[in-house]
């Protein structure tokens, strides 16, 4: 392998190193941050009533988790493309 | 060396085969619905309902057998996402969070939910974090990852040894709920309903290991499912009209609290109830609605964080990171059990508000009306006892009695439907604690095998590889057969135990072993004996400084030493010598998306060596 080609594939794979861990940070945090504020304001939430629950109940219950369902399956769409980039950029080299 | 991949192409009958299995469970509660109407007795309707639906998983456990040691230990990495999804909700959930679970939201209402949000943030942060990593190494059990990771023995004997807490506590836990049911509905002592669940996950684990593990717990799944979900949707309409029962319970938040108020319950003093309930039948105190009464704001957040580590990093699922053809697979197939465990989390709060609904809605009748119907047949199954203790001719929420672990299944008698329906409720418990407790029992039987007898004996000569399996997973079974008959035992402390346990022993190292090149082998040796030393004194002095005595005492311990953990990682890593450089490539291999799965690539190169020297 040449010197070029090397540099080129760790670019390569510092960029998708990268881009793996925005994409983790992301998806954990956006989730825990959730999570957190859902239980420190539950008594305030629990005033306001949605879909004949109490808010505060019906995050910690439902919302959340549908909610991480979600994100997660945006994880494992977004984390694809990232590898196959990946993959794509190490077929050109 | 390069190594050619296997091509690893899944059974494309499988989806015939599951529509098979649904249809024969189907089949069989349709049969024994009209054999109630003709006049079958209730106990003939049980037993039939839990036994056939056994011997079915028996013969695909049969029919999956294998002597090929990738098959055994990693279902030949060839299971489809979904399926293998299938198995780790399973395992999540477990027949602990069938019964008990669903139990602890009676009891704890709102405080309750931290658990079932804490299994699907865990599974979040495996998805995100380990799985990838571990199915990119593919090695057979957690310890040999370290091993693959660190090239270290010690560090594989030692995460070997130190998950042997654990996942014992976790095996213990399934098969105590998975006998209660049976010694429910079948003629047995509880001794003898142990040993039968105990030979049958033994024999499931030993004929073929992962393979039929996998094969006979997605047809466990499935029917847990089904059993799960026709009731409970048959229950909704019922009430609410609608067939939706996780968006329709809603509207009996209202009743629920009517009721509750009624029957005497009142809004609990925080610290006035002590934490989660346990398995001995109590009276359900707390309104389902009230916010932070039985376990406080700290103690429900330390709750959901101990699940949600202990989750992300329980070895029975990691375990499973090996079985599918790639890291994109494997981390769909986390995807779809993040989704299934959502799925259930969010319907077990619908079972407890309708069974509350109709249990205290019955109770303020009473003295109008007498004893509802359901009264004498959840006495005669030791769910309910109620006393009118002061004499008044009515029944208060302190004159009731109920057991924990008994909710799921008393919702179709207190909704008044026919027994089938019972008898389907605790089918599909069974076979999800069945299928739990046969990966619990297998990812320590393997990991005996492989990581501990393997460190003795590299090369199997003294006795091959599945023998020593078999071996362990019997011994493991006896073991805990014994332990079941002396011991008094509690499923869902037992489970928190076992999950905080893993969450200080297991996360910071996984952690700093997937996302740090820097780590060591010695940071990942002190940061797993720092975990699991700091909690595990924090459980012996529990009786003496009143540190986890209860759920969340125990998660808030896990918390702490979890953070101490990480914290020794890091230190001890930076404070020792740099990782060598085939550390670091080893490290960048395992981040590498593609390519072949580097445990194959290892042990294929040793056999090679074998051979050369041979």
């Amino acid at each position: 392998m040449t010197e070029q080609a090397i540099e080129i594939e760790n670019a390569a794979r510092d960029r998708h190193q990268l881009r793996t861990l925005a994409v983790a940070v992301t998806t954990v945090s956006v989730v825990l941050f959730a999570v957190a504020v859902a239980i420190i304001y539950a008594f305030a939430l629990n005033r306001i009533w949605f879909l004949h629950f109490p808010l505060g109940f019906y995050l910690l219950a439902q919302g959340l988790l549908i909610f991480a369902v979600f994100v997660t399956f945006w994880y494992v769409r977004v984390q694809e493309k990232i590898d196959l980039t990946r993959s794509m950029n190490e077929e050109v080299t | 060396m390069a190594l050619q991949s296997r091509q690893r192409t899944p059974n494309p009958h499988l989806g015939a085969y599951y529509g098979i299995v649904a249809s024969l469970f189907v089949s069989l509660a349709i049969l024994l619905a009209m054999a109630e109407q003709l006049g079958w007795s209730h106990r003939s309707i049980a037993r039939l309902m839990i036994l056939m639906p056994m011997i079915l998983y028996m013969a695909i456990a049969v029919a999956a057998r294998t002597l090929n040691i990738e098959d055994f230990f990693v279902s030949g990495r060839r299971v489809p996402q979904v399926y293998n999804g299938f198995l780790l909700a399973a395992i999540t959930v477990g027949g602990t969070g069938f019964f008990a679970y669903t139990g602890a939201l009676f009891f704890a209402g709102f405080d309750g939910l931290a658990i079932g949000l804490g299994w699907v943030c865990g599974l979040l942060l495996a998805g995100v974090l380990f799985v990838p990593y571990l199915r990119r190494v593919g090695a057979y059990t957690l310890p040999a990852f370290f091993e693959q990771r660190f090239r270290s023995r010690q560090t594989r004997i030692v995460a070997s040894a130190l998950q042997i807490a654990p996942i014992f506590l976790l095996v213990t836990a399934e098969v105590n709920i998975a006998a209660m049911v049976l010694s429910i509905f079948l003629p047995a002592a509880f001794w003898l309903c142990v040993l039968i669940v105990i030979l049958f996950i033994a024999a499931t684990g030993i004929l073929g290991g992962m393979r039929a593990l996998t094969w006979s717990g997605s047809a466990q799944f499935i029917t847990g499912s089904l059993g799960l979900a026709i009731p409970l949707t048959i229950v909704a309409v019922v009430l609410t009209n609608l067939p939706a029962p996780q968006f329709t319970y809603g509207e009996m938040l209202g009743s629920l609290t009517n009721a509750e108020a009624a029957s005497g319950v009142a809004t609990a003093d925080p610290g006035s109830l002590t934490g989660l309930p346990g398995h001995e039948p109590a009276a359900a105190e707390k309104p389902f609605l009230q916010t932070f009464g039985m376990i406080s704001e700290a103690g429900y957040f330390a709750l959901f964080v101990c699940f949600a580590l202990g989750t992300a990093a329980l070895p029975s699922l990691l375990a499973r990171s090996g079985v599918t053809a790639s890291v994109a697979d494997q981390r769909r197939s986390t995807a779809w059990a993040l989704l299934l465990v959502a799925l259930f989390a969010i319907t077990a709060p619908a079972i407890v508000v309708f069974a509350k609904v109709l249990m205290f809605g019955d109770i303020v009748l009473i003295p109008m009306q007498g004893l509802p119907a359901w009264f004498n047949g959840l006495s005669e199954m030791n769910i309910f006892r109620a006393t009118d203790l002061n004499g008044d001719g009515s029944i208060s929420v302190r004159d009731m009695l109920i057991a924990r672990d008994g909710i799921a299944l008393a919702l179709p008698m207190l909704a008044a439907l026919p027994y089938i329906l019972t008898a389907l409720i605790a089918a599909a418990g069974l076979a999800i604690a069945l299928a739990a407790s046969g990966s619990h029992l297998f990812t320590l039987g393997a990991s005996l095998a492989d990581d501990l007898y393997r460190s003795i004996d590299p090369q199997p000569i003294i006795l091959p590889r599945l023998l020593v399996a078999w071996g362990s997973i019997g011994a493991i079974a006896l073991l805990t057969a014994i332990y079941l008959l002396i011991a008094d035992v509690d499923s869902l402390s037992y489970a928190v135990t076992a999950f905080a346990l893993v969450a200080a022993t297991f996360f910071p190292v996984l952690f700093l072993s997937t996302w740090w090149q820097r780590c060591t082998v010695w940071g990942a040796l002190v940061s797993m004996a720092t975990g699991f030393g700091i909690l595990f004194l924090c459980l012996i002095a529990g009786g003496l400084f009143g540190i986890a005595e209860t759920a969340a005492g125990t998660a808030a311990a896990a918390l702490i030493s979890a953070v101490l953990a990480l914290a020794a990682g890091i230190g001890t890593s930076l404070y020792g010598p740099a990782p060598s450089a085939t550390d670091i490539t080893f490290f960048e291999a395992m981040r590498r998306p593609d390519g072949e799965t580097l445990y194959d690539q290892a042990e294929a190169q040793a056999e090679i060596a074998r051979r050369k020297t041979d």
